[in-house]
């Protein structure tokens, strides 16, 4: 193994002290002389036609600069594909969920803005809701788009084999329902913007966990060229998918409002409009049929989901894909079917988020899987290890495999003390479960999917990084530089990133799929290597050596055979900066993958660069009179490939499995014909420091010959894994498989009760 | 309008507010100090903690009016670029944060329990940081760097 | 709703700095549009989320020296002025050691922050049903003084809750402590809250008790309950079952039992009524099992860091 000098070191975070010291700004924290508020006035129902909107009571409010609503967009719709634009930035004709955006004020201050608001009149016509995705599928119910029929936003279909002959090939055969629930990503930082339009066009201080979709948003919407939109980054509050990979109401109102005043326009969202407006995860039914052999071997899956798409299609057709053309991972699966339909209801709108669409497709398959194992009599560990895939390895839809380091992570999780606990104490109500995931990393989809890194070098030898990617809390930032200090033979403070700014960096995709570590990461590796290029070329003309011959490392440049002849990085930089007429040294990069098989509507191919595996232990205690359950332990074995930065890799892990934590026990949303009932942090309940476990992560190294120096994608797989592997414990813990999130206290008591009844009816 | 004094990280400022104006919003926008953050408004995440006469509690939910003659001190007065306190170090190089929104309530709450308890238990250090909810770490992290700083000052003050 | 604020709206606030000057001030808004607070932290969200009417002037307690003590008197009992925060009961050594329940409650109360800030009085004011200190209060046989310009009254807590979020204070009344009577059960009481989180959590049900008890008989017995009926309650029959009863196993069940049947839950997003009837059975058992074995043992089951 080559030995590295920054490359896998816990190296501290590179914005690091700038947070401790509370001096990292977020968009929230920035404000302009002349400033303007925006406030958005929302929906009291959640499927209204709206007749009239009367703002002239707003308007002449004092201090109140600009009103606008739905008509002043002139019927621009966003959406994820050209046939799904259906939202617009204010409710056009009716609304569909509750509390959506219908008209927005600009006022001098917030007190104003909200004030004005309240002034606005809105005549609304209620027109029946439906809130259930199976009611909305039924012929009748209320149409929520004329675009679509049957309230269907979106349907994908996969099959692969014979699933049919599988089955009756099988030994034994299974179907059960499963449901997800309905959660958020849940970052502290409400969404906020700042937006300013001049002469040169859009400049938007925004939190965007993809500031590249919101630009082209902006530019489509204002009808500008994409060179006049700056989205200029902040620090992000975290984003975690959906609502910061996204446009709000806010920002397109706030860009107007400054079009309109030519003043800059701020808008900050309060907590409780994101828990009652923002995107969520969407909830799913699995319908889950498996077929296995008496030993254990899977011979067929086929999952139908009904997905909940709520009001809108924002990136639904991406979810729809991701349930089922991962869910070939981890186990070898020789059949497989799947009929994913989302549905358009009343509720808000259902999106991305961490796991995305993986988390709820392979908790039906892991838990029914288990349910199998122990039909058969085979514990949970064998029948993995009988069916965990093996790099490489092809699945039957074409994903390929090139490392995997699952069968080992089992392996290490079986030698534990916490397995060895597994199926000891349920009278106790103590349980340890198990469970496996994989994940993809370095998305690749259709469209623009490319990563750029510019590196400027400076006189001195130190090196400005410009990046098109989003560091809103991973961490990418540290570990992009010290890709490019790695490869430059640099120290971390030689290389400065610079936060985005789409006038300045290069485009980029975005931060979602676990992309920014492999892609940008290989963008920067070849930005620095160009670097490397054009300086050996000075190198060797000073040493009359071939440039081939020139290496960097330790600050330094050095003549591979004579490691003894060296010169000082700075120096070499001077030298090439000023000899003659002076060099402007520049490196670029991008990442790119070949024109490989690709079928976006057979879920066909591979929808990433390259897979973590996940294999989980949970043990829970369950107090049996109660239900009320804890998560005492959790251990990863996680093979990323390799950890650039173990500090980072884990934390991110830790997260991802307490994310999962609290979809599985704790959170959900309670909904009354659309309106969200539990919208505070009070009763929709993220775990705090008190409800969870130390999360222990153990590193799998298996190095991805894709990855930049080893590197896969690390937390999506934790939180894929973690549901499944808690509602095994709680099965070891209880005797009772639950098969609907979340596993609330009072789901286990009644589940207890009933188990109760039945033991004594026998 | 009303004056108030109070006493911002050891200096005394005198400002006009309104009654309806939350210490958080003068923190901000008054006293420009952006470090302790708006996340609920509610007082439910804890991330515009502050120490008030010698209590941590959430600045959103005091006046500002309240806050007069009192003495208060932010996340920019628990260290400086030059001098890091030691819960502020810890969380550097343990990695006791991602995004960094929460960061700065973490950091008040850390710094105030260690004031109050110097050698924490780790359930001690979780009631410590309960008012603060972090979305990124899985408090994981958090815990180690608060145990870690822990560990750092009494070591500090053996020797 | 259909504007989320982040700013309160426009208000007077006074502070007096003494009750003969809050009845002036009092007086000086007719009557009308005013509120009084000490702690803030329910008055402020609610005003933030325009939750029921808006106050026009908001009264601040918090100036009124004369009513920020803790007061033990041996043979007399405990008396908490309305500004003794709720960290202050919390991390109290006396409370602790003469009535465990109520510091057990009043640490189970938000979180630290919410603490500091909290007072007793303004949790058991604000009059919900979940409220923790109340059960154990109640459990503690305590009353509430209330004064107003006309004079002083105290009413015991059981009749001061009229209904969610409801209290009997007049207009122009205010709570100026809250009194617990010195207690014959000494360490025999304890609060058992039931919520997913450990923190920042409201009750889904909340059971006090607070037990005296001579040779494994029960001598006296009070059994306070939370979020399981339109206010905080007494569960009398309970308590009547086990009075002079051996605490077996059995009397012990029996009187959960009947807990459980006298309460009176309603479905709400935080448990189904069902669900509730069935924990205030296990809790009330679990509580006077726990009050049990601390008056056997002498020593509280829970401390706080500074009592230790």
């Amino acid at each position: 193994m080559q030995e590295y000098s920054v490359i896998g070191k816990p190296i501290p975070r590179v914005d690091a002290v700038e947070k401790v010291l509370g001096d990292a700004k977020f968009a929230a924290d920035f404000s302009f002389p002349g400033m303007l508020w925006c406030k958005i006035l929302r929906s009291p129902y959640a499927h209204a036609r709206i007749l009239n909107i009367d703002t002239s009571k707003a308007e002449s409010l004092p201090g109140v600069k600009a009103v606008c609503t739905g008509k002043d967009f002139n019927g621009w719709t966003w959406g994820f594909m050209p046939q799904t634009r259906d939202e617009p930035p204010l409710a056009v004709g009716k609304v569909r969920y509750f509390a959506e955006a219908v008209a927005a004020v600009a006022a001098v201050d917030e007190e104003t803005a909200e004030m004005a608001t309240e002034l606005i009149k809105v005549d609304y016509e209620e027109l029946p809701g439906v809130f259930d995705p199976e009611e909305a599928m039924k012929p009748g119910a209320p149409a929520i788009h004329d675009y679509v029929e049957n309230n269907q936003s979106w349907e994908f279909h996969m099959d692969y084999g014979d699933v049919e002959k599988a089955f009756a090939e099988s030994d034994i055969v299974r179907e059960d329902r499963f449901q997800t629930g309905k959660v958020i990503t849940g970052y502290l930082e409400p969404p906020a913007a700042i937006a300013m339009y001049d002469a040169n066009g859009i400049t938007l201080w925004g939190a965007k966990q993809s500031p590249y979709f919101v630009y082209r948003h902006l530019a489509a919407c204002f009808n500008l060229p994409l060179n006049k939109i700056r989205i200029i980054q902040p620090f992000v509050g975290a984003g975690f998918g959906g609502t910061k990979n996204d446009s709000v109401a806010g920002d397109f109102c706030s860009v107007l409002f400054s079009k309109w005043t030519g003043r800059p326009v701020k808008f900050v969202y309060s907590m409780e409009e994101v828990l009652t407006t923002a995107r969520r995860r969407h909830n799913m039914i699995i319908h889950s049929k498996m077929g296995m052999k008496k030993d254990g071997t899977i011979l067929a899956l086929q999952q139908k989901i009904i997905a909940e798409g709520g009001a809108y299609t924002a990136i639904g057709p991406l979810t729809m894909y991701l349930t089922g053309a991962m869910t070939t991972l981890p186990y070898k699966l020789p059949n497989f079917r799947h009929d994913a339909y989302r549905i358009f209801t009343n509720n808000p709108v259902s999106a991305a988020m961490r796991g995305h669409g993986v988390t709820h497709t392979r908790f039906a398959a892991e838990v029914q899987m288990d349910m199998m194992a122990e039909e058969l009599g085979i514990d949970a560990m064998d029948i993995r290890f009988k069916n965990a895939v093996k790099a490489p390895h092809e699945t039957i839809n074409r994903v390929t495999v090139k490392s995997c380091g699952l069968t080992e992570g089992l392996e290490t999780l079986k030698n534990t003390d916490t397995w060895k606990r597994r199926g000891k104490a349920s009278a106790s109500g103590r349980g340890v479960g198990l469970a496996a995931a994989s994940y993809l990393g370095g998305a690749r989809q259709l469209g623009h999917q490319s990563c750029a890194a510019l590196l400027r070098l400076c006189e001195d030898g130190t090196v400005n990084y410009l990046t098109g990617a989003t560091d809103c809390g991973q961490g990418s930032d540290t570990v992009l530089v010290q890709m490019v200090a790695e490869e430059l033979g640099l120290r971390m403070e030689d290389v400065n990133i610079k936060r985005v700014d789409t006038a300045v960096t290069p485009c980029d995709p975005g931060s979602y799929g676990s992309r920014v570590t492999i892609l940008a990461g290989a963008a920067a590796v070849k930005a620095a290597q160009d670097i490397k290029g054009q300086l050996a070329e000075f190198a060797a003309r000073e040493w009359k050596v071939q440039p081939e011959e020139i290496m960097f490392r330790d600050r330094k440049a050095f003549i591979k055979s004579r490691p003894d002849q060296s010169m000082p990085f700075g120096k070499l930089a001077k030298i090439a900066c000023y000899s003659g007429s002076g060099a402007v040294i520049m490196g670029r990069g991008y990442s790119r993958y070949g024109l490989e098989r690709y079928d976006w509507d057979k879920g066909l191919g591979n929808p990433g660069t390259s897979y973590s595996f996940t294999a989980q232990l949970a043990e829970v205690q369950v107090d049996l009179e109660t239900g009320v359950s804890r998560c005492e332990e959790t251990i990863l074995a996680h093979d990323c490939g390799r950890p650039l930065n173990p500090i980072n890799v884990h934390s991110q892990n830790h997260g991802g499995t307490i994310q999962g934590l609290g979809q599985t026990l704790y959170e959900e949303f309670l909904m009354d014909e659309g309106k969200t009932r539990n919208p505070t942090l009070t009763h929709y309940k993220m775990p705090l420091s008190t409800d969870v476990p130390r999360v222990e992560v153990i590193d799998i190294l298996t190095d991805d010959p894709d990855g930049p120096f080893g590197a896969k994608e690390a937390s999506e797989g934790c939180i894929v894994s973690t549901p499944p592997a808690v509602v095994s414990a709680l099965k070891d813990a209880t005797g009772i498989w639950f098969k609907t999130l979340p596993v609330t206290p009072e789901k286990i008591y009644w589940a207890l009760q009933e188990k109760k009844k039945q033991t004594k009816d026998k | 309008m009303k004056q108030i004094e109070v006493t911002v990280n050891g200096k005394l400022e005198k400002i006009e507010v309104r009654p309806s104006e939350t210490l958080l919003e003068v923190i901000r926008e008054r006293l420009h100090l952006t470090g302790a953050k708006e996340g609920c408004g509610v007082g439910e995440c804890g991330a515009c903690t502050v120490i008030m006469d010698g209590l941590t509690v959430n600045s959103c939910l005091i006046l500002a009016v309240e806050a007069d003659g009192k003495s208060v001190v932010t996340v920019e007065g628990v260290g400086s670029r030059e001098k890091l306190n030691p819960v502020q170090e810890a969380f550097v190089e343990h990695g006791g944060m991602q995004c960094g929104f929460c960061t700065p309530g973490m950091i008040v709450s850390g710094t105030y329990l260690l004031e109050k308890n110097p050698r924490p238990t780790e359930d001690q250090i979780r009631e410590g940081i309960a008012g603060n909810f972090c979305r990124c770490t899985g408090y994981t992290n958090i815990i180690e760097s608060i145990e870690a700083a822990a560990g750092k000052m009494s070591e500090g003050g053996e020797s | 709703m259909t504007t989320f604020y982040r700013r309160l709206s426009e208000f007077e606030y006074l502070s007096p700095a003494g009750l003969s000057e809050l009845w002036e001030m009092m007086r000086g808004t007719n009557g009308t549009g005013y509120r009084v607070f000490a702690g803030g932290t329910d008055v402020i969200p609610n005003m933030k989320r325009r939750k029921g009417e808006v106050p026009k002037t908001l009264i601040d307690l918090k100036k009124i020296q004369e009513l920020d003590y803790i007061r033990y008197d041996s043979g007399v009992g405990l008396a908490i002025g309305a500004l003794a925060s709720v960290h202050s009961v919390a991390r109290s050594c006396l409370i602790w050691e003469h009535y465990p329940a109520l510091a057990t409650a009043a640490g189970k109360i938000g979180a630290l922050q919410i603490q500091h800030r909290a007072t007793v009085a303004g949790n058991i004011c604000n009059a919900a049903p979940s409220a923790d200190t109340a059960p154990a209060l109640l459990a503690l046989d305590a009353s509430v003084r209330c004064a107003s310009e006309a004079g002083e009254r105290t009413i015991p807590l059981k009749d001061f809750f009229t209904g969610p979020l409801q209290n009997t204070l007049a207009r122009g009344e205010i709570v100026t402590a809250i009194l617990v009577p010195e207690s014959t059960a000494g360490p025999g009481s304890c609060y058992i809250k039931l919520s997913p989180r450990q923190s920042l959590d409201l009750a889904v049900v909340g059971v006090a008790a607070s037990l005296a008890a001579l040779d494994g008989r029960c001598e006296e017995v009070r059994i306070g309950l939370g979020a399981v009926a339109p206010t905080p309650m007494r569960a009398l029959t309970a308590e009547a079952t086990l009075r002079g009863a051996q605490l077996s196993q059995e009397n012990i069940e029996r009187a959960a039992r009947a807990a459980a049947e006298e309460c009176s839950p309603r479905d709400s997003i935080r448990g189904s009524a069902a669900y509730r009837r069935a924990m205030v059975g296990v809790l009330t058992a679990r509580a006077i099992r726990q009050a049990q074995t601390a008056l056997t043992s002498g020593e509280t089951s829970q401390t706080s860091g500074d009592c230790r």
